[in-house]
């Protein structure tokens, strides 16, 4: 009676141990619409921080979240260009393209500075509706 | 009138302004898979190329964060054991293709590239890379592949992983280019 109770626990530690460590390798991957944004702030002041120190700057933002404020200078289905400088790469295809000059608050997960632009890179963006 | 001569020179050269060509939302991809393990490969959809017609000088960046793998766990342990993202976040390829003339391009033609390969903070020189340009109205489609070894960028694996990690890593690029 004893060995059987034995036992089944030893089923269940392994089926546990099984279904956690399943989780982890194939966890999910980060949902940056769903993340809250580290840093909220406008394009320009963005902006102004990667020309003044592309490098501390790039330590700073790197694989965050951020909302960024600005100015549509480009817009495709693809990707959305604020204030010249910040890309903007669309998580979802967008079905119409926005009106240049207009303001937006977009959220995305910064991946870098692009120096041969001089660009900032920004992934899995979503416009923020407010 | 030397003046004038030398001032219609000067107009007429900037009328041959350069002929660029540039993406920023090309794709390079790269698989280091072994049979019978899991995939292991990589897809970046935000890299920046560019190329000058003129002379066929190239350049391209990828953002090391913006490669995506299918599992979530690969792909930070890709940026924080292997290509230590945050400390490189950039790789870059700069080269000029062989026997270039961006004037007489037409269809699909296939040229090699000469360059150097930065990433995981390591410069290799990378030679004769074939290339197939196509040229579709005002665009110019790039792509090919070549392959590179893990070990010539200062990358370890660890023995652990070692069977299910290729040696090699073939590394596949697709770059639209619109005219600028």
């Amino acid at each position: 009676m004893k060995s059987t109770r034995n036992w089944l626990l030893i089923i269940a530690i392994i089926a546990i141990v099984a279904i956690l460590g399943y989780n982890y390798i194939y966890q999910d991957h980060r949902n940056i619409e769903k993340e809250a944004p580290t840093f909220t702030m406008e394009a320009q002041d963005l902006v102004s921080e990667f020309s003044s120190d592309p490098t501390a700057a790039e330590t700073k933002y790197l694989n965050n979240t951020i909302a960024v404020s600005g100015i549509v200078t480009e817009s495709s289905t693809q990707s959305i260009t604020l204030n010249d400088k910040i890309f903007c790469q669309l998580s979802q295809p967008a079905e119409t393209t926005l009106v240049q000059g207009q303001s937006i608050t977009i959220k995305g997960r910064v991946i870098g500075y692009d120096d041969l632009l001089e660009e900032l890179k920004l992934d899995q963006c979503n416009p923020i509706n407010n | 009138m030397k003046t004038l001569v030398y001032l219609l020179l000067c107009l007429s050269l900037t009328g041959f302004a350069q002929e660029k060509y540039l993406t920023k939302t090309g794709t390079l991809e790269f698989e280091a898979s072994v049979p019978s393990f899991e995939e292991v490969a990589a897809k970046n959809t935000s890299v920046t190329a560019i190329l000058n017609a003129d002379n066929g000088e190239f350049a391209s960046l990828a953002l090391v964060k913006g490669f995506r793998f299918k599992n979530a766990l690969m792909e930070e342990h890709f940026n924080e054991n292997y290509a230590e993202s945050s400390e490189f976040p950039k790789a870059t390829f700069k080269g000029t293709f062989k026997d270039f003339e961006g004037n007489s391009l037409s269809g699909k033609q296939q040229f090699t590239i000469d360059g150097e390969l930065t990433f995981h903070g390591v410069t290799n020189t990378l030679k004769d890379i074939p290339v197939i340009i196509e040229k579709q109205g005002d665009q110019l489609i790039l792509t090919g592949s070549f392959v590179v070894l893990i070990s010539d960028y200062n990358i370890k694996i660890p023995s652990i992983v070692e069977n299910k990690i290729s040696k090699d890593v073939k590394v596949s690029f697709n770059f639209t280019l619109d005219k600028k």
